[in-house]
């Protein structure tokens, strides 16, 4: 236990001692701070494109037009307060504060028409589309984004779209869905169809509820919360199969640095070939904890101060972020975890054994990565299909059995089948590391490579002699 | 308290068709410095594993301190493997406390010994750089540190004088010998004789997995046929005259002409009678030298024996 406990210690102070720990440690909050915050940068640096509108008809299209894309931008108003319900429910009172603070439909539109140009013609404002002059807006001086131009050519109405900018296609088809909903209800009212009809006609929705059979009629609603753990466990799953990787690459580079040292006889002569294989993966172990424990600390207390806050304000995403803390999803992830990194650990030490460099281990961890991609595919898979009879049966593959019977979880599989397959993982985890004991010996003392791993699984050649 | 402190009793190991070990017996005893002789491959690294319990013998059986090679007799030994390294990215002195609390000593006292061996062996100065930062000679005194630093009762040395230089080397022994001097038993594996001639006071030779010899170095000298060489300004055959001694073979002529003789004495001869038989023969001899043997010379010779032998027997 001596040898064990101080080859761990050894482990994590040697990884604690490097920059790229601290790191790790800190790119996960940063990377989520950037994922929360990068989209509203993007979105609030976007300058407000500026165009030219010329109506040929004589202001016709130009009125129907500006109706169009107000009448957009207040729907996509309403589409947002109503998303907002589903999440916070039935709450008037935060309801009335949002649609009292809705911005102004026109002042809030990314693309801002201008009649600042006394010449509309495409020869006065090409200078300004290429860039070659700049207009003066409220955020300073920018180019035209884009000029157009509309005409009516009996029933038809033809738009010349003037852009340097050839792959925002935002106001083209603003203004082609304005002038084809126009165009539309034009010929329709010629059939003698009314304006009351028409608007009440584009009012439709058909009322979409989702019920589950399993509970009784009055509570059968499944709500956008109830959803919420599928994603969770899906995202989880994803998460673990990340860290595991990430950890017992770790394991590896650090394994072939000590081959490659020829530090691993001097520790032989101190301590059991299991003891130093058991104390690295403690001591790696501890490492990804500690990563786990910050991480988890701050996605906890983020959480915490969240959903009490959400709870304060009598909201029901208080229960979303329960569900998101719920231990039937962290103790199995932890457990899970936990096994699948030994027995992933295990192996890679192993084959850090065998090898001098990373060259060398890429050979052997070539079938090993296809084998650890197949459950990243059919988490993907489980996403739509969480009821797949393949998810089903692949998930009593121990070495896919985390990554997959995690993602099942929140569909409460068979009891049977969480027992059955976790024993099944247990069972081959103590396998593969007693397996991996004996390779890691053999490789310790160079009385094993890879090409030996090679060797055994070339069946069914012929030997050749000289 | 037993005076035996290793034994191996027919021994033998084979990887997969390879026998590296082949029914080999000897014995370490307490206090004295043993030499654990070979050629490249003869088996010494693969016996010295099966007698730290590393390895697992195929047959036979391995008695270290009295018993089975168990993990708590490696706190009584210090072992410095043939192939050997450090981290080298960790502090000189912390990796001396750490193969010391491997061994079992306390953090202070592994520190304070630490310090202490680094100053002895003029490393005090480097006690804070990392491993990476030091020569392959400082490297290989701190290995050296590392292996006695738990002031074992058995040292246990797998070609410890190989990729040292010349001073280097020098200074091992007089570390060989002062481990000695305190009372503690070494073993230590080597293929150049002259470190072994001059520390052991007893060897084992070893080849292609066989024992081939157990015992003193006078007595490995006694394997081993004494020479003499002489030379003559005259004209004369000695080849009749020293015929009676031994083995004879006249060399080549030496640069100022003279005619040179050697001869590989027969069991009984005495170089003493070769001088008076020429003398009463009225040669007159421009040299007259009796060949002391080496360590080299009964290595060699053994190993050629065996090798004869063994072909003989195939």
């Amino acid at each position: 236990m001596r040898s064990i406990y101080l080859i761990a210690r050894r482990e994590y102070l040697s990884y604690v001692a490097t920059w790229g720990f601290w790191l790790s440690l800190a790119s996960v909050p940063m990377f989520m701070a950037l994922g929360l915050g990068l989209p509203i940068l993007i979105e609030s640096s976007q300058p407000t494109r500026h165009y030219v509108l010329v109506d040929e008809t004589g202001g016709e299209l130009e009125t129907a037009i500006a109706e169009r894309l107000r009448a957009t931008a207040l729907a996509r108003q309403a589409e947002a307060l109503e998303a907002v319900g589903e999440m916070v429910g039935d709450n008037p009172q935060l309801q009335a504060t949002l649609e009292a603070n809705m911005p102004d439909p026109d002042a809030e539109a990314d693309f801002q028409r201008v009649h600042s140009f006394e010449d509309t013609s495409i020869d006065a404002l090409r200078p300004y589309l290429t860039g070659e002059s700049l207009m003066m807006t409220e955020e300073g001086e920018q180019p035209l984004f884009a000029a157009i131009y509309l005409r009516r050519t009996g029933d038809a109405i033809e738009m010349d779209y003037w852009s340097t900018n050839l792959t925002n296609s935002g106001l083209r088809s603003q203004i082609r869905r304005a002038l084809s909903d126009y165009m539309r209800a034009g010929r329709l009212m010629q059939e003698g169809v009314s304006l009351e009809v028409l608007n009440a006609a584009d009012g439709l929705r058909p009322e979409v509820r989702e019920l589950n059979p399993e509970r009784a009629d009055t509570a059968a609603e499944v709500t956008s919360a109830e959803r919420l753990p599928f994603f969770v466990a899906v995202a989880v799953a994803f998460g673990l199969w990340v860290i595991i990787f990430s950890v017992v690459n770790m394991l590896l580079t650090a394994m072939i640095e000590e081959k490659g040292n020829k530090v691993l006889e001097m520790m032989l002569s101190s301590a059991r070939h299991h003891e130093i294989l058991t104390g690295k993966l403690f001591g790696v172990a501890a490492v990804s904890f500690t990563l786990l424990l910050v991480w988890g600390s701050i996605s906890m207390i983020g959480g915490a101060l969240f959903q009490t806050a959400a709870s304060a304000a009598g909201l029901p995403i208080a229960d979303i972020m329960s569900s998101l803390l719920d231990p039937g999803l962290i103790l199995p992830a932890l457990g899970y975890f936990i096994i699948g990194y030994f027995v992933y650990g295990a192996v890679f030490l192993a084959i850090g054994s065998l090898c001098e460099t990373l060259q060398d281990a890429q050979t052997l961890m070539s079938p090993i990565m296809l084998v650890m991609m197949v459950p990243l595919f059919l988490v993907t898979v489980a996403l739509d299909s969480p009821d797949s009879p393949v998810i089903a049966i692949a998930s009593w593959v121990p070495v896919w059995t985390p990554f997959l019977m995690l993602a099942r979880l929140p569909q409460d599989p068979p009891m049977i089948e969480i027992i059955g397959s976790t024993a099944l993982m247990i069972f081959t985890a103590i396998v593969v590391i007693w397996g991996a004991g004996r390779l890691f010996r053999m490789g310790a003392l160079n009385q094993a490579n890879q090409e030996t791993v090679k060797n055994w699984f070339r069946f069914g050649r012929k030997k050749t002699t000289g | 308290m037993s005076d035996r402190i290793l034994q191996l009793d027919r021994v033998s190991k084979r990887f997969r068709k390879k026998t590296a070990v082949n029914d080999v017996s000897f014995a370490v005893e307490r206090g004295q410095i043993t030499g654990f002789l070979g050629p490249n491959g003869a088996g010494k690294s693969t016996s010295l594993r099966m007698s730290l319990g590393i390895l697992t013998p195929d047959s036979g059986s391995v008695s270290l301190f009295g018993g089975p090679p168990r993990a708590s007799a490696l706190d009584r030994v210090g072992f410095l493997p043939e192939e050997r390294g450090l981290y080298r990215r960790m502090k000189v002195i912390d990796v001396i406390v750490f193969f010391a609390r491997l061994k079992g000593v306390e953090p202070g006292e592994a520190r304070r010994r630490g310090l202490k061996m680094l100053d002895e062996f003029e490393l005090g100065h480097a006690a804070h750089q990392k491993v990476k930062e030091l020569s392959k000679g400082m490297a290989q005194k701190v290995q050296i540190i590392s292996t006695l630093i738990h002031q074992p009762e058995f040292i246990i040395l797998d070609e410890p004088f190989s990729g040292l230089d010349p001073v280097n080397q020098k200074s091992l022994e007089r570390i060989v010998k002062a481990q000695a001097d305190a009372g503690r038993t070494l073993l230590f594996s080597t293929h150049v004789m002259e470190h072994a001639e001059r520390l052991c006071d007893k060897i084992i030779l070893i080849a292609n997995g066989n024992k081939i010899f157990d015992g003193t170095v006078t007595e490995a000298l006694g394997e081993v046929p004494r020479r003499v060489i002489l030379e003559t300004g005259c004209e004369t055959d000695l080849t009749a005259l020293l015929a009676r001694f031994g083995a004879v073979r006249e060399d080549a002529n030496t640069p100022d002409g003279n005619r040179a003789w050697s001869i590989e004495l027969a069991a009984g001869a005495d170089a003493q009678d070769v001088l008076k038989a020429c003398v009463d023969a009225g040669v007159k001899l421009a040299r007259f030298e009796p060949v002391r043997a080496h360590l080299h010379d009964a290595f060699v010779h053994m190993v050629e024996s065996h090798g004869q032998t063994r072909e003989e027997t195939v």
